[in-house]
């Protein structure tokens, strides 16, 4: 994803009108490989609650990725969701089991996964090429005008809201967000049947 | 609930755990045995001074920005989900700071049941009232409200009153119905001591075909 960025970043240096080709600018790339190792720790560690708790470190390093990649609604959702309630309760769900303690600090690595896990990698890597870089104006965002630039210009005019998210959720996609809210009420009703519980609280 | 679940089933875990952590060669004071054992709580718990009174100064600043996030999604980042999830973690807080039994006995489960059906009964509501008046699902512009805007107070109204209430109740629920775990009342007895002894079907069939 570096490499692309780079690159399209120079072929894009001769369009007159340039909007912003982000750079890897060196606070995104640290976090990149923040997460990449955070990602390995998270497989790798022998400890279940060294590895709870580094994951949520990843998921706290992605909520910062996604506000450098200028999507604060998701980079909410990941940090309140996946670093804070998650961590909590795989960590809640450790302390009614047993941990077993071991010496060792990481797991050794069982080469048939790791080759499995690898040829998934260069796959998908080998997909990277043909995503359009951030903010490069040949992204089907800006270079479709007629449905990005539609709801991005009369939002607020249709719905009165500024955020477009926001209306994208609960206007444009309603029914969608009526589903996930039963998703997440049904998930509610899931746990108290699973443990054979009668009351929340 | 708490106190009539809480006898038997949880202090044998309880004790069975601390047994193992007491064998244990390592140190008996190392993290695992603070994180998995506190004889009078049955869920993690160490009372520290620090943490309290740390909790006790953020998490009012912390229901504040949830609300937030909630009540200001139309106009900047944020909105029911995410704001639902702040406000359930300072729950979440609390219970870290003053203990999951305590914080239990404090919020009623009329609350957290409330919150979540309450919220999917508004957003239902809001969306089949435009149905019910010959229109599409969540058509607001078809919300009988006088005086304000239908669009815009409709689409509020979900977040506030239906997404962010159902996430705050569910995210809750969810933390103390993990934090009480499995519940053995009413299981059948040849189960429960099956499971406890570790033997699986397969064992048990065996073991009879062989008696027999």
């Amino acid at each position: 994803m570096i490499g692309a960025t780079a690159t399209s970043a120079i072929a894009a240096a001769g369009v007159p009108v340039t909007p912003t080709v982000a750079q890897v600018t060196p606070i995104e790339a640290s976090l990149l490989v923040f997460v990449v190792l955070t990602a390995l720790a998270t497989a790798l560690a022998r400890d279940v609650l060294a590895a709870v708790i580094v994951f949520g470190a990843y998921s706290l390093g992605m909520a910062a990725l996604y506000v450098f990649y200028r999507a604060p609604d998701v980079a909410l959702t990941e940090a309140a969701i996946s670093a804070g309630v998650t961590t909590v309760l795989l960590l809640l769900t450790l302390a009614k089991t047993t941990r077993i303690e071991h010496e060792a600090a990481f797991e050794s690595v069982n080469y048939p996964a790791a080759a499995a896990a690898g040829l998934l990698f260069v796959g998908l890597a080998l997909t990277t090429a043909d995503i359009p870089a951030v903010g490069s104006p040949d992204a089907p965002v800006w270079s479709n005008p007629d449905v990005t630039q539609w709801y991005l210009s009369e939002t607020y005019a249709v719905t009165g809201v500024e955020n477009t998210v926001m209306a994208v959720l609960a206007a444009f996609r309603g029914f969608d967000t009526f589903g996930e809210a039963v998703v997440v009420f049904a998930a509610g009703i899931a746990a108290l049947i699973v443990l054979r519980q009668e009351v929340f609280t | 609930m708490s106190d009539a679940s809480e006898p038997d089933g949880r202090r044998e875990t309880i004790d069975s755990e601390g047994r193992v952590d007491g064998t244990s060669p390592t140190s008996p004071t190392s993290r695992s045995d603070r994180l998995g054992t506190t004889p009078q709580q049955g869920t993690p718990y160490t009372e520290s001074q620090v943490i309290m009174s740390t909790v006790k100064f953020v998490s009012p600043f912390a229901l504040t920005y949830g609300l937030f996030v909630t009540f200001h999604g139309g106009g900047s980042p944020g909105g029911g989900f995410q704001g639902g999830a702040i406000a359930a973690a300072v729950v979440f807080m609390i219970a870290f700071a003053f203990g999951i039994d305590a914080t239990r006995r404090w919020l009623a489960n009329a609350v957290v049941v409330g919150l979540a059906v309450g919220g999917a009964l508004v957003f239902a509501a809001i969306g089949l009232v435009p149905v019910a008046l010959g229109g599409a699902f969540l058509q607001y512009d078809l919300l009988p409200v006088p005086l304000l805007d239908p669009v815009k107070y409709g689409m509020e109204a979900v977040e506030i009153l239906g997404i962010a209430t159902i996430v705050s109740g569910v995210l809750t629920g969810l933390f103390f119905v993990l934090a009480s775990g499995f519940n053995r009342d009413g299981l059948d007895e040849s189960v429960v001591s099956r499971q406890v002894n570790g033997d699986t079907d397969a064992d048990r069939g065996a073991h009879e075909r062989g008696e027999s």
